[in-house]
């Protein structure tokens, strides 16, 4: 005689906790990726060389960022767009032209890189930003004011 | 007569895709996330013009509040207490990993005065290339 119970279950491997673990993960990532910026705008330092300048600021545009809106471009005021024709001007007569950027300390700085962008919008291949050492060494030299 | 015997079906929701769908965002947001050294979070000024700077640079965070933190690009970044702190960190950069280019991510909001003396430090130690981190510029033209 057979007592023994003959129904067999079917093996099979839980896998109802998958969804939980694999969301448990998908927010850990979700909380610590970073996307990092990876992209802005180049420019290239002098090398330093009291008795050498690389720019004659005589034959330079001079934009000079006073605040937000407040640009003097070769001694004139000029807003930004006024800034965009001039220095177009001036690029199609000598394209190798170089144009200084100089930027008064309390200024905020998106205000230098909203020049700096429209520049490099407009192709001008010799963008200078001086530091203020250099500048007052220009300034000594009796080539800038 | 013999009643009509309604047989129910219980209602189940199909829960045997949802693995698969987890299992592809995690890949997703495994494949995307990258371990910067320099975690900083400021809110960068917009350009229109982007150029990519390398991954690796060294990069010199400054918050709003004028805290500037270095990173070599391998160690994790750290704060400084001035801007002239970061000469002997560019020196040995530029002596080092010659090829480093030095990336400045400042929040748009800084004083310039900090840009400069930013740009002085690299410039007197020997920095070369310099990139100016900044975000896509939404709306409007230049």
């Amino acid at each position: 005689m057979n007592l023994r119970d003959r129904h067999r279950s079917a093996a099979e491997i839980p896998t109802s906790s998958m969804a939980d673990i694999a969301f448990l993960l998908i927010i850990f990532f979700m909380l610590t990726a970073v996307f990092a910026t990876t992209e802005g705008l180049e420019f290239d330092l002098p090398e330093d060389d009291p008795t050498q300048l690389d720019v004659q600021p005589e034959e330079a545009i001079h934009i000079k960022i006073l605040g937000e809106g407040q640009h003097v471009v070769d001694k004139t005021p000029m807003t930004l767009e006024e800034m965009g024709g001039y220095v177009q001007m001036k690029m199609q007569q000598s394209p190798d032209k170089p144009v200084i950027i100089q930027t008064e300390p309390n200024v905020p700085y998106f205000v230098m890189i909203d020049v700096f962008d429209l520049l490099k919008y407009l192709q001008v291949q010799n963008i200078s930003i001086p530091t203020r050492t250099e500048i007052e060494r220009w300034k000594a030299f009796g080539i800038f004011e | 007569m013999k009643p009509h015997r309604i047989r129910r079906i219980v209602p189940v929701i199909p829960t045997a895709s949802m693995a698969d769908i987890a299992f592809l965002l995690i890949i997703f947001f495994m494949l995307t996330t990258t371990f910067s050294p320099e975690k900083t979070t400021v809110e960068l000024p917009q350009s229109e013009i982007r150029t990519e700077v390398p991954k690796d640079a060294a990069i010199i965070a400054i918050t709003q509040e004028g805290i500037i933190r270095f990173t070599d690009g391998e160690r994790p970044s750290f704060a400084l207490g001035t801007a002239a702190e970061l000469g002997p960190l560019t020196q040995e950069v530029v002596r080092f990993l010659p090829d480093r280019e030095f990336v400045i991510k400042a929040d748009r909001m800084v004083r310039y005065e900090l840009i400069d003396a930013v740009l002085e430090q690299l410039r007197l130690n020997g920095a070369k290339k310099v990139g100016l981190l900044t975000e896509r510029k939404t709306g409007g033209g230049v």
